[in-house]
């Protein structure tokens, strides 16, 4: 239970920790470039299917798509230190290129890589750009402040005058509500409950709740806690910090590496002792299995990304949950259920209409294919928010013509957008496993 | 159009270009014509490395002082045409340490700059080396683009004043009272402004001294004069992969051999190559052993070229020749110098002078040689300037970068037009006017610059090619050609167009049908069902001139209904099983605002 005992902040307090970076099995490489992206390029036939799957592409005609992000612009800019188009900051990572590529060409990686020279290279370190997106990345440690007085910082981010003056002076767009923090944080509820209530030799799992569960959302974190006890595992909650995904997307390698460290240190020590990683978010566990060992070589992030799950995946490949919920019903419930592209990728984007349709009780609907368009931090940039709102309006459409007037889906940053575009309230699939089963 | 010239060179290669260029520099009234487009022959079938002198630093040491003389003239003439990547001579463990001293030696006797690196050090710089590695020595190697360094000779001898027409071959020598006075041509279909006759006219042109350049050819223009040129044309295989596995060009470091060289060219690296006597330089095998080997054993020095993507291969003759006396068995014996013929001299037949041998890298120096031998017989005193003066497109080359943003290119598509154009980026990009999309993706030509060449080089789309790289990066033309050949309207009527296309893709094809493997199967299988079935392209009716009945057709789901309420089943969408008809009909309507 040490693990669970550990202090309540994120944030890491070794700092020889934030550095374990010094194993480098492709030293060879000079400079920055660890990352073998020859294979990559030379799987693309340049079919495009790609660029039919990108939902920026369909909605900017100046977008130029994933195939030119990336092993087009790969294959032209050998070698010569040839500058990144700025167009890649116009990529939201939403990664479908990855899911749409039937040739195995690591687009997601490529764009990655780009955007991360991009904004190592190109980008203006004083550029409003540079500083807002910089915030965005590190939503983790902004929310981390923000929560220390969270009825404060709601009320100052609510207010119309500070939406203004966001917009004006960072570029966030006063359209959008800031999300609001929960009075208390679910590490602070985890440790005022003293921690897991189970113990379990055979089954447990280290949860990866990453910030916004902690901060926004701890509703979801304790119904992760409470199904999974349920089901008899124990829990532990680690030490850790974001799962990196806003940096990705921001191009902040650095920020992300460092995050990834400490991540990675924490967890693949917990593997050892017999726990599988679980997140609750999509684009969390996105993170630490696909792009922790795309980008980063450490210690241990191989075994990490093999051993992590999302949570009803998790649970629906160990125990019998449609069995657990031929038995349970809940009150009465319509849902417009989104699947997160990042669900997508991991194959996970009919697991909440699966389990949930024979539910009693619930009537769910899935609103369809299209992505939601917020990507994130992307959605969050005021010269992206309209790109972002027009990507969306398919999944709003299909949100008002179903018949529940409450959302669904496993993404957080879905999950404003979706609020956002209705006006619906969200639920996690876990707090609705929650209701049945708890 | 004046039939008469002071002087006729035969071959639009390298070498013919470079003496149209040194002569009409020198005032002299020259004519060149070729019977292809420009590089028809071996100057458009090598694998594109500048030489430092070091591959002949052992075997020939005259050829490597050359070499690194005119490497040096080249990178200040034609800077748009080189790539500086330096190169390695590497060392493997079975071969042997005394060669690697002589190659050492050899260079350093021969004034080519060479450093030895340790394994490490070299794979610091190529990280893709074998592990295994001994050593390296680093010489100053480089890539050119033979393509665009001919084409800008022939621009350059034009300016001049010099006449250079492509499309008209050789069909006879002409000769009168014992002298050769001109050369028979027969004019092949092309356009542009290298191209003057009709397809199938033959055309007498005089001159006062011809120049027999045609390298593997020369024998055959010999005979049409009576004389015998003994050019033993060897051919070499070289291999197209992908992307760059190294950035520089790397060499093994052992005597001659088949496959010991990777040569960064552009967005590819190309492999090569073999040696080996061939009959006719134009009718030999191609061998699928061929293209194994040179995988095979290049992989022994870059082991990821195993498992890269091969893009084409095609094979190239060279030019070689050996005073009958010499006699060698092996072709790989035979010197890379270049020899001058004067029939003169040697088979009692003024006029005409026949130039042999030689490579790529020396080409200027052999043009400036055979210049000022012909400028001697006519007795005319000019110097020859052609290693002072930057070709066309080389001039100011530094002063580029400051002006890309301007074009509104992205950047490496910016940056690659600017690589190929030189100083000529402003006139091409910057005076363009209207929209400029990117015609070919995969090596970055944009609309501006296919229009371009199409001035320069007419209505034949392999010509476009080679000035431009379109249609010559991974997707082998199949998203580039049709697009390219739209660019020929209005100003070439639809038949002209669909042969141009026919002939590019026609021309792709030859080199592909070497790397159907892997990913470049699937390349092969896209571009054909792209062009034979969404294209239609082996079954249209424009082109096997059938009628369409335009009545088989039927009147598509809405069959003849009033027009207005058509759009409805185009916004089919998928909302999550909600199929009411009222719902449908009101997701279509707003699909639609």
């Amino acid at each position: 239970m040490s693990d669970a005992e550990s202090p309540a902040t994120t944030e890491p307090t070794d700092p020889t920790r934030e550095h374990e970076t010094d194993f480098d099995p492709v030293s060879v490489f000079d400079g920055d470039e660890t990352m073998d992206l020859r294979p990559g390029a030379d799987n693309c036939y340049k079919c495009s299917v790609c660029d039919t799957a990108c939902p920026v592409a369909e909605v900017d005609d100046d977008f130029p798509g994933p195939k030119f992000q990336g092993p087009e612009q790969w294959r032209l800019k050998r070698k010569d230190g040839g500058e990144i188009d700025d167009s890649i900051m116009s990529c939201s990572n939403c990664m479908r290129c990855d899911d749409a590529c039937p040739s195995g060409v690591p687009l997601s990686q490529m764009h990655n890589t780009a955007r991360g020279e991009y904004v190592d290279e190109q980008m203006d370190k004083l550029s409003r750009e540079y500083v807002r997106n910089r915030i965005l990345a590190n939503y983790g440690t902004l929310a981390r402040l923000g929560s220390k007085v969270p009825r404060l910082t709601n009320l100052v981010m609510g207010n119309s005058l500070v939406q203004k003056i966001n917009e004006k002076v960072l570029g966030i767009p006063s359209e959008r509500d800031f999300p609001a923090f929960a009075s208390q944080t679910f590490r602070e509820w985890w440790h005022e409950r003293g921690g897991a209530n189970v113990e379990n030799e055979d089954k447990r799992i280290a949860y990866f709740h990453g910030c916004y569960s902690n901060y926004n959302t701890p509703e979801v974190a304790k119904a992760l806690v409470r199904v999974f006890e349920s089901f008899g595992y124990e829990v532990v909650v680690p030490r850790q910090r974001c799962s990196g995904t806003p940096m990705f997307a921001n191009g902040m390698l650095d920020d992300a590496e460092r995050a990834a460290g400490v991540n990675v240190g924490e967890f693949s020590d917990l593997l050892e002792a017999g726990y599988d990683v679980v997140a609750s978010c999509t684009s969390c566990s996105m993170s630490l299995r696909q792009e922790y060992p795309e980008l980063f070589e450490l210690s241990g992030i191989e075994e990490v990304a093999a051993n992590t799950y999302e949570a009803l995946e998790y649970l629906r490949i160990h125990e019998d949950v449609r069995g657990a919920l031929d038995d349970a019903s809940v009150d009465d419930q319509a849902l417009a259920y989104h699947a997160p592209c990042h669900a997508r990728n991991q194959g996970l984007d009919r697991q909440a209409v699966e389990l949930f349709r024979d539910l009693d009780g619930v009537l769910i609907e899935d609103v369809g294919d299209s992505c939601s368009g917020i990507s994130g931090t992307y959605g969050w940039k005021e010269e992206k928010y309209e790109t972002s709102m027009k990507i969306g309006e398919e999944m709003f459409e299909h949100m008002r013509d179903a018949t529940g007037e409450v959302g669904m889906t496993e993404c957080p940053t879905c999950s404003m957008q979706m609020e956002h575009g209705t006006g619906y309230d969200i639920k996690h699939p876990l707090q609705l496993l929650e209701e049945a089963l708890c | 159009m004046s039939k008469r010239s002071r002087v006729l060179v035969i071959g639009g290669g390298s070498t013919g270009c470079g003496i149209a260029r040194d002569l009409a520099m020198r005032g002299v009234d020259v004519t060149l014509v070729e019977k292809g487009n420009l590089t028809h022959g071996t100057t458009g079938r090598m694998h594109g490395l500048l030489h430092s002198g070091g591959r002949y630093a052992v075997s020939d040491q005259a050829s490597a002082e050359e070499c690194i003389q005119e490497n040096r003239v080249l990178r200040r003439i034609a800077s748009h045409c080189v790539e500086m990547t330096g190169g390695l001579f590497v060392q493997r463990p079975e071969d042997a340490d005394e060669y690697f001293e002589q190659k050492l030696d050899g260079c350093r006797e021969c004034g080519i700059p060479a450093e030895v690196l340790s394994a490490a050090e070299a794979r610091e710089i190529e990280p893709y080396l074998a592990e295994d590695i001994e050593r390296a020595i680093r010489v100053p190697d480089g890539a050119i683009d033979p393509f665009r360094l001919c084409v800008a000779n022939a621009a350059d001898a034009v300016e001049h004043g010099a006449r250079v027409e492509t499309h008209s071959e050789v069909t006879d020598v002409l000769v009168e009272d014992g002298e050769v006075v001109g050369v028979e041509v027969e004019h092949a279909a092309g356009s542009g402004k290298y191209v003057h006759g009709h397809p199938g006219e033959t055309e007498k042109l005089y001159a006062d001294y011809v120049v027999n350049a045609t390298g593997a050819w020369a024998g055959q223009i010999g005979e049409m004069a009576g004389v015998e040129v003994a050019v033993r044309p060897s051919k070499g295989v070289m291999t197209i992969m992908n992307v760059r596995q190294v950035d520089t060009v790397i060499n093994r470091c052992r005597p001659k051999g088949d496959a010991d060289i990777v040569v960064p060219h552009e967005t590819t690296c190309i492999l090569g190559t073999t040696d080996e006597e061939v009959e006719d330089p134009e009718d030999y095998p191609e061998e699928g052993w061929e293209v194994d080997l040179m995988i095979d054993t290049l992989s022994e020095l870059v082991p990821i070229l195993d498992e890269a993507r091969t893009i084409r291969s095609f094979w190239g003759v060279r030019p070689l020749y050996e005073p009958p006396e010499v006699g060698s068995e092996d072709p790989t014996d035979i010197t890379r110098d270049f020899f001058l013929l004067d029939h003169d001299e040697r088979d009692g037949l003024p006029g005409m002078a026949s130039i042999v041998g030689g490579k790529l890298t020396t080409y200027r120096m052999m043009a400036e040689q055979i210049s000022d031998h012909v400028c001697e017989k006519l007795g005319v005193d000019a110097e020859c300037h052609t290693a002072e003066e930057p070709l066309p497109g080389s001039e100011d080359f530094s002063v580029l970068r400051e002006w890309m943003d301007e074009f509104g290119l992205r950047s490496p598509i910016g940056k690659r037009s600017a690589q190929r154009l030189g100083s000529r980026t402003d006139e091409v990009l910057g005076e363009w006017d209207g929209p400029n999309p990117t015609v070919c993706e995969c090596e970055a030509v944009t609309r501006a610059e296919i229009n371009d060449a199409i001035d320069d080089a007419g209505s034949e789309l392999n010509a476009v090619r080679l000035r431009t790289r379109a249609s010559m990066g991974n997707c082998q033309g199949a998203f580039c050609c049709h697009r390219m050949a739209n660019e020929l309207s209005p100003e070439y009527d639809e038949s002209v167009a669909r042969k141009a296309l026919d002939d590019l893709y026609q021309e792709r094809w030859k080199g592909e049908r070497h790397a159907l493997w892997g990913e470049q199967l699937s390349q092969a299988m896209l571009k054909h069902l792209l062009h034979a079935t969404t294209m239609n392209r082996d079954g249209d009716p424009a082109k096997t001139d059938d009628r369409v009945d335009f009545t088989a057709f039927d009147a598509g789901p809405d069959g003849g209904a009033a027009a207005g309420d058509g759009q409805q089943s185009e916004d089919a969408v998928a909302d999550g099983g909600i199929t009411d008809e009222t719902n449908a009909g009101e997701g279509a309507a707003d699909a639609d605002s």
